[in-house]
C-alpha cells in the first residue's frame, strides 16, 4: 500500500472550523444511533444497504489488487445488492485532503467518499480531525468474531494509535527481502551484516527515496535494529530528542551509501521501481511490504525465478492495514457491509492467495471453521514465499510523529550535498 | 477589435490570475487557507530546502545548454544544406519527432540508455562481458546530460522548421551568391550575411524553446538526477504535499522559476549581442576564414554527426518502447523479449482507454478552438506584419508553465471549476494557440488576396469568398497547424495536472506516473500509443489534404 504522508500541520489551519464541528458531532449521533445495532441487526444494516453504491477509494497501482477489487465487487453485488466501485487513488493523502476539502466547506453529508483503505498516519490525521465514523462500527461487523486481537495487536492498534472500531482490519505487511540466488550465496539477515554485504557487493543495493513509504519503512527497520533503545519510537517523536535518537540510522547509512547503486546519489522512485531493479540485475537484494511480493514477481515475469525472500534474524517490521467510513459518507451502510464482507473468511482467503493478491489474512486460524482452516492451510504458496515460522518474530510501527521527522532529516542530509 | 479583445482576454485571463496566484501566496498571504498575514516566511522555508540552490543550479544549467546546443546545431544544419535544396529531405526526415510527445522522448532515452536499457543489452555480454547491468551512473546521470540531450533531441526539429519559415522570408540564395563572389566561403558568407537576419527572426521560438526547458517536468522527472532535482519537478512535489506549509514554497518556487527564467533570457539575450558585436568585427576586418574543402566536408560530417545523433538516439528509444509494450518477459542482457505477448496491453487496458479518449477529445477541442480563434485573428488583422498586440498571444509561452499555472489551480478551485473538461480544454488553448499562431500566421500573411477580389468581382459575398475560396486555398497549413496544435495538446503534462487537480488522466500523465514506478511493459504501452495517436491525426490530416487536392492534381507541376 503506497501513501503519502500526512503532516498533521496540515489540518493546523483548519482549526477555525471548528464550529462546524457541530454538525459533525449532529451527523455522528445518527451514525452512533445507527450502529447501536449490533451483530444480530446487522441483519438490518444489510437490508438497508440494498441498492446503494460505495465509491471505495484505494491505492491503484497494483494491477493484482484492482482485480482483487473487482473481484470482490462482483460477490457483493450478488449477494447484498451493493454496487462497488473503485476509485483508484495514485496517494491516499489525494482522498484524505479531498474529505478535509469536504469538511472545510460544511458538505457533512452526500460525501465523495463511502470507503477508504487506510492506516498509520492517514488514519492518525483522519482520526484525530473527526474526519471518520466515530462509533466503534468495526467490533461489530460479525466477521470481527474471527480474528484476535490478543495473537495480532494489531488490528486494534494502528501504529501505535488505538483504531476505537473506527476502521475495520483488512490485510496485513510484513518487510520482506528478495535475493537474487544467482548472485548471493548466503543474505544478510541483519542490519550489520547488510551493511557489510553493501560494502562487499558495490553498486547493487539501493532503497526507495524517501518520503516514499516503503523506503521510509527500510529506514524505520535499520533503526529498530541499531538503536540501542528501539523502544521509543514507540511514544511521540516530541518527547526525545531526534538527534539523538536518530543518530544510529546517520551512521549506518553513512557508511552504506557511497557502495549503494550510483554511489547512493540517485534512489528508485518507489518499490515497485527497485522491485525492477533486482529483475533487471541491477540489485540483487531489495525488499516490500507483502511476503508474497517476490513469488507475485516471478509469476508475473518481472523478476527471474532465481529470487527468493528472507528476513531478518531480529524480525521486521509489520502492521495492520484498515478500510475506514468517512463521516460523510453517502452511503454509510453499504460501506460496513463491504467491510465486513472484505473482512469475511471467504474474502480473506482469496486475497492470501498468491494467484490473486497474496496478502496475508488478519484473520486468526483458530476461531475458523475446521473447513476453513484446511482451505487456508492449502493455500498455493509460490515458490519465493516463506511460511508464517519462517517469516519469524513481527517488530513493531513507529508512533506515526516519527515519519515526517526521518523524512526531513533525511532531506536534510541527504539531499543536495 | 472586439473580436481579438474577446480572444485576448480569452488568452490572458487564465495567466494573470495565475500569476497573481502564485505572488500573493508567495508572501504568505493566503486567505482560502486562513493565512491573512504577510511575511517573509515563505522565502526563508523555500531557502531552507536541502539542495535548492543545486536544483536552481540544475535548471539552469541544463536549460541554457539544452537551447544553445539546439540553436547551434539547427543554424549549422540549416547552414550546410539550404543552400543546395536538400533541406525539404532531411527536415522530413526528423519532423515526425515533432509530433512525439516530451514524456514519450524522455521514455524511449530511459528504455535505450539507463544501465539495463537495449543498448548495453545488445552489447552484452558479448562485446562488454556484462552479465548484470553495470552500476553506472547514467540515464539518470548526475549533472543532467542525458535531460539535455532529449531536449535537444526534440527541439533540434523545432528550431528547424522556425528556421527553415524564417529563411523563406529572406533572398538567402542572393544574398550568399554576392558573398561568395566577394571570396566568402559557405559558412562564413552565412555567419557574416544570412545569419544577422535570421537570429532577429528566431528570437520568439528560441526564447519559447529557452523558457519550456526551464521549465520542463515530465522529462526532468525521467532523465534528471533527483537528489536533488531540478527546480520545476521539486516545485510539483511541493504543490502535491498533504501539508499546507508547503504550498507556500511551492508558490515562491513559482516566482523564483520566473524569476530564473528571466535571467535564463537575460543571458541568452546579452550573450546574443555579444556575438553580433563579435561578428561586426570580424565583418569589420574582413576576415574571410576560407576553409579548404576537405576541411568543410570534415566539419559538416562532424555536424550531422553531432545534430542527428540526439535523433538516432530517440528513434532507436522509441523502437524500445514499443518492443517493451510486446514483451511478456524481457531479461538482461538478452537483446530482445523472451517471451512476446500483449498481456500488459490486456491489463492496462481499462485505463488507457480513459486516457486515450480523454487525451483525444481535449487534443482535438482544444486544438480546433485556437484554429478558429487564429483565423478569426488573422482575419481581423488588416495589416499584413505582425503587431505588437499580437505577441501578446505568446505570454502563455513565454512564462514558466508553473509559475502561472499554479496559481491558475488556486483561481480555478476558487471558482469550482476545477477538473471539468472544459477548464482543461481552455487551459490546453493557451499553450496550443500560440504554437498554431506561429504555424500559421505566415502562410495566412502570405496568401494572395487576388482571389479573393476576383471572386468578389463575380458577384461572391464576403461569406462565400471566405468559405469558397479562401478556406479551401488555405486548407494544407490550417491542417498542419491543426496537426501541430494536437500534439502540442497531448504532450502538456503541468497544465493537465494542474488544471484537472490531478483527477483526469491523459496519456501523458499516465505515463509520467507509470515513468516512476510499475512495469515496463504498462509504460511501453501507454508510451507507444502517445506517439501514435498524434502520427494517427498527422495522417488524417495528409489524406484530408491530399483528399482535397486530388481534383487538383493536374495543375501541379
Amino acid at each position: 500500500m503506497k501513501r503519502k504522508q500526512n503532516n498533521l500541520s496540515i489540518f493546523r489551519c483548519f482549526y477555525q472550523y471548528l464550529p462546524q464541528l457541530a454538525i459533525i458531532a449532529t451527523v455522528s449521533f445518527f451514525g452512533l444511533y445507527q450502529s447501536l445495532a449490533k451483530a444480530d441487526d446487522f441483519e438490518t444494516t444489510i437490508t438497508n444497504a440494498k441498492g446503494q453504491t460505495v465509491y471505495f477509494n484505494a491505492w491503484g497501482g497494483s494491477p493484482a489488487i484492482n482485480e482483487y477489487i473487482a473481484w470482490a465487487g462482483e460477490r457483493i453485488a450478488d449477494e447484498y445488492d451493493i454496487t462497488l466501485k473503485h476509485v483508484k487513488l495514485s496517494a491516499t493523502s489525494d482522498a484524505v485532503s479531498r474529505i478535509l476539502a469536504e469538511k472545510t466547506s460544511g458538505k457533512s453529508t452526500g460525501g465523495s467518499v463511502d470507503l477508504i483503505w487506510i492506516n498509520g498516519e492517514n488514519f492518525a490525521a483522519m482520526k484525530s480531525h473527526g474526519l471518520l465514523q466515530t462509533d466503534d462500527w468495526a467490533y461489530h461487523l460479525p466477521s470481527f468474531q474471527y480474528t484476535d486481537a490478543k495473537l495480532l495487536p494489531g488490528i486494534k492498534t494502528d501504529f501505535g494509535i488505538p483504531t476505537d472500531g473506527q476502521e475495520a482490519p483488512w490485510g496485513r505487511a510484513q518487510l520482506v527481502f528478495g535475493y537474487d540466488t544467482a548472485y548471493v550465496n548466503t543474505p544478510p539477515r541483519s542490519a550489520d551484516q547488510l551493511a557489510q554485504w553493501i560494502i562487499a557487493n558495490p553498486g547493487r543495493f539501493s532503497y526507495p527515496k524517501p518520503p516514499d513509504f516503503t523506503g521510509v519503512s527500510f529506514l524505520k527497520q535499520i533503526l529498530l535494529e541499531t538503536s540501542p533503545t528501539p523502544d521509543m519510537f514507540l511514544e511521540p517523536a516530541d518527547q526525545t530528542d531526534p538527534n539523538t535518537a536518530l543518530a544510529p540510522l546517520w551512521k549506518w547509512l553513512d557508511q552504506a551509501h557511497p557502495h549503494m547503486r550510483k554511489g547512493g546519489k540517485h534512489f528508485p522512485a518507489n518499490y515497485t521501481a527497485m522491485i525492477q531493479m533486482l529483475g533487471d540485475g541491477e540489485l540483487a537484494i531489495a525488499f516490500a511490504f507483502n511476503p508474497t511480493e517476490f513469488s507475485n514477481g516471478i509469476a508475473q515475469g518481472i523478476l527471474p525465478n532465481t529470487i527468493r525472500s528472507y528476513v531478518h534474524d531480529s524480525g521486521t517490521l509489520a502492521n495492520v492495514h484498515f478500510v475506514a467510513v468517512p463521516f460523510n459518507a453517502n452511503s454509510p451502510a453499504a460501506a460496513k457491509v463491504v467491510a465486513d464482507f472484505l473482512l469475511s473468511p471467504e474474502a480473506q482467503l482469496h486475497k492470501a492467495n498468491s494467484d490473486i493478491w497474496g496478502d496475508p489474512t488478519v484473520l486468526a486460524m483458530h476461531k475458523l471453521p475446521p473447513d476453513m482452516q484446511d482451505a487456508f492451510a492449502a493455500l498455493p504458496k509460490g515458490i519465493a514465499t516463506l511460511n508464517e515460522s519462517e517469516l519469524g518474530k513481527t517488530l513493531p510501527e513507529f508512533h506515526p510523529s516519527w515519519v515526517s521527522v526521518i523524512e526531513q532529516q533525511w532531506a536534510k542530509r541527504y539531499i543536495g550535498q | 477589435m472586439s473580436i481579438r479583445a474577446v480572444i485576448l482576454v480569452l488568452c490572458l485571463a487564465p495567466t494573470t490570475a495565475g500569476l497573481i496566484g502564485a505572488v500573493i501566496p508567495a508572501t504568505g498571504w493566503f486567505a482560502p487557507l486562513g493565512r491573512s498575514d504577510f511575511s517573509i516566511k515563505p522565502v526563508i522555508m523555500f531557502l531552507d530546502q536541502p539542495g535548492i540552490w543545486s536544483s536552481i543550479w540544475l535548471s539552469g544549467f541544463t536549460a541554457i545548454t539544452a537551447t544553445l546546443l539546439s540553436y547551434v546545431l539547427a543554424m549549422f544544419l540549416l547552414a550546410s544544406i539550404y543552400r543546395n535544396g536538400r533541406s525539404g529531405v532531411l527536415f522530413r526526415l526528423i519532423s515526425p519527432l515533432l509530433s512525439v510527445p516530451h514524456i514519450t522522448v524522455a521514455v524511449g532515452f530511459l528504455f535505450l540508455l539507463q544501465p539495463s536499457g537495449w543498448l548495453i543489452r545488445l552489447l552484452s555480454p558479448w562485446l562488454t562481458g556484462w552479465d548484470r547491468p553495470p552500476d553506472l551512473y547514467i540515464i539518470p546521470d548526475e549533472v543532467g546530460i542525458g535531460l539535455i540531450i532529449a531536449l535537444t533531441a526534440k527541439e533540434l526539429p523545432f528550431l528547424m522548421l522556425m528556421g527553415l519559415s524564417a529563411l523563406s522570408q529572406i533572398k538567402v540564395n542572393d544574398t550568399l551568391d554576392q558573398a561568395s563572389s566577394l571570396g566568402y566561403g559557405t559558412y562564413s558568407g552565412w555567419l557574416y550575411t544570412v545569419q544577422p537576419q535570421l537570429s532577429s527572426r528566431m528570437r520568439l521560438p528560441v526564447l519559447i524553446v529557452l523558457i519550456f526547458s526551464v521549465s520542463v517536468v515530465d522529462m526532468a522527472l525521467v532523465l534528471a538526477p533527483s537528489v536533488p532535482a531540478p527546480l520545476a519537478p521539486r516545485i510539483l512535489e511541493w504543490f502535491r504535499d498533504a501539508d499546507l506549509d508547503f504550498q507556500f514554497i511551492a508558490a515562491v518556487g513559482a516566482v523564483a522559476q520566473l524569476v530564473l527564467a528571466l535571467l535564463c533570457c537575460l543571458i541568452w539575450l546579452l550573450s546574443g549581442r555579444m556575438m553580433t558585436r563579435l561578428i561586426r568585427v570580424l565583418i569589420y576586418h574582413g576576415l574571410r576564414p576560407n576553409l579548404s574543402a576537405w576541411m568543410c566536408q570534415t566539419m559538416r560530417l562532424a555536424v550531422f554527426t553531432v545534430a542527428l545523433l540526439p535523433c538516432i538516439l530517440s528513434v532507436l528509444g522509441l523502437i524500445s518502447v514499443t518492443i517493451w509494450g510486446f514483451a511478456d518477459i524481457w531479461r538482461f542482457p538478452d537483446s530482445l523479449p523472451d517471451d512476446w505477448g500483449y498481456r500488459a496491453w490486456i491489463s492496462s487496458a481499462d485505463n488507457m482507454i480513459v486516457a486515450g479518449t480523454n487525451s483525444l477529445i481535449i487534443g482535438l477541442a482544444s486544438s480546433c478552438l485556437a484554429v478558429c480563434l487564429v483565423i478569426i485573428w488573422l482575419e481581423q488583422t488588416a495589416s499584413r506584419r505582425q503587431s505588437t498586440i499580437e505577441s501578446w498571444l505568446y505570454i502563455p509561452l513565454l512564462l514558466p508553465q508553473a509559475s502561472f499555472l499554479f496559481g491558475l489551480q488556486i483561481v480555478l478551485i476558487w471558482l469550482r471549476l476545477d477538473g471539468l473538461y472544459i477548464t482543461l480544454i481552455w487551459v490546453h488553448m493557451l499553450f496550443v494557440l500560440p504554437y498554431v499562431m506561429l504555424s500559421l500566421g505566415g502562410s495566412w500573411r502570405q496568401f494572395d488576396q487576388r482571389y479573393t477580389e476576383l471572386s468578389a468581382t463575380l458577384g461572391a459575398s464576403q461569406m462565400k469568398q471566405f468559405f469558397r475560396v479562401k478556406l479551401p486555398i488555405l486548407l494544407t497549413p490550417i491542417m498542419t497547424a491543426f496537426a501541430i496544435g494536437f500534439a502540442v495538446s497531448c504532450a502538456l503534462y503541468l497544465p493537465t495536472v494542474f488544471a484537472s487537480n490531478g483527477r483526469m488522466i491523459t496519456l501523458t500523465t499516465e505515463a509520467v506516473t507509470l515513468a516512476t514506478s510499475a512495469s515496463r511493459q504498462a509504460l511501453g504501452v501507454a508510451s507507444f500509443l502517445q506517439m501514435i495517436l498524434p502520427l494517427i491525426v498527422f495522417l488524417c490530416c495528409d489524406a484530408i489534404i491530399r483528399l482535397r487536392l486530388k481534383p487538383f492534381r493536374h495543375f501541379r507541376h
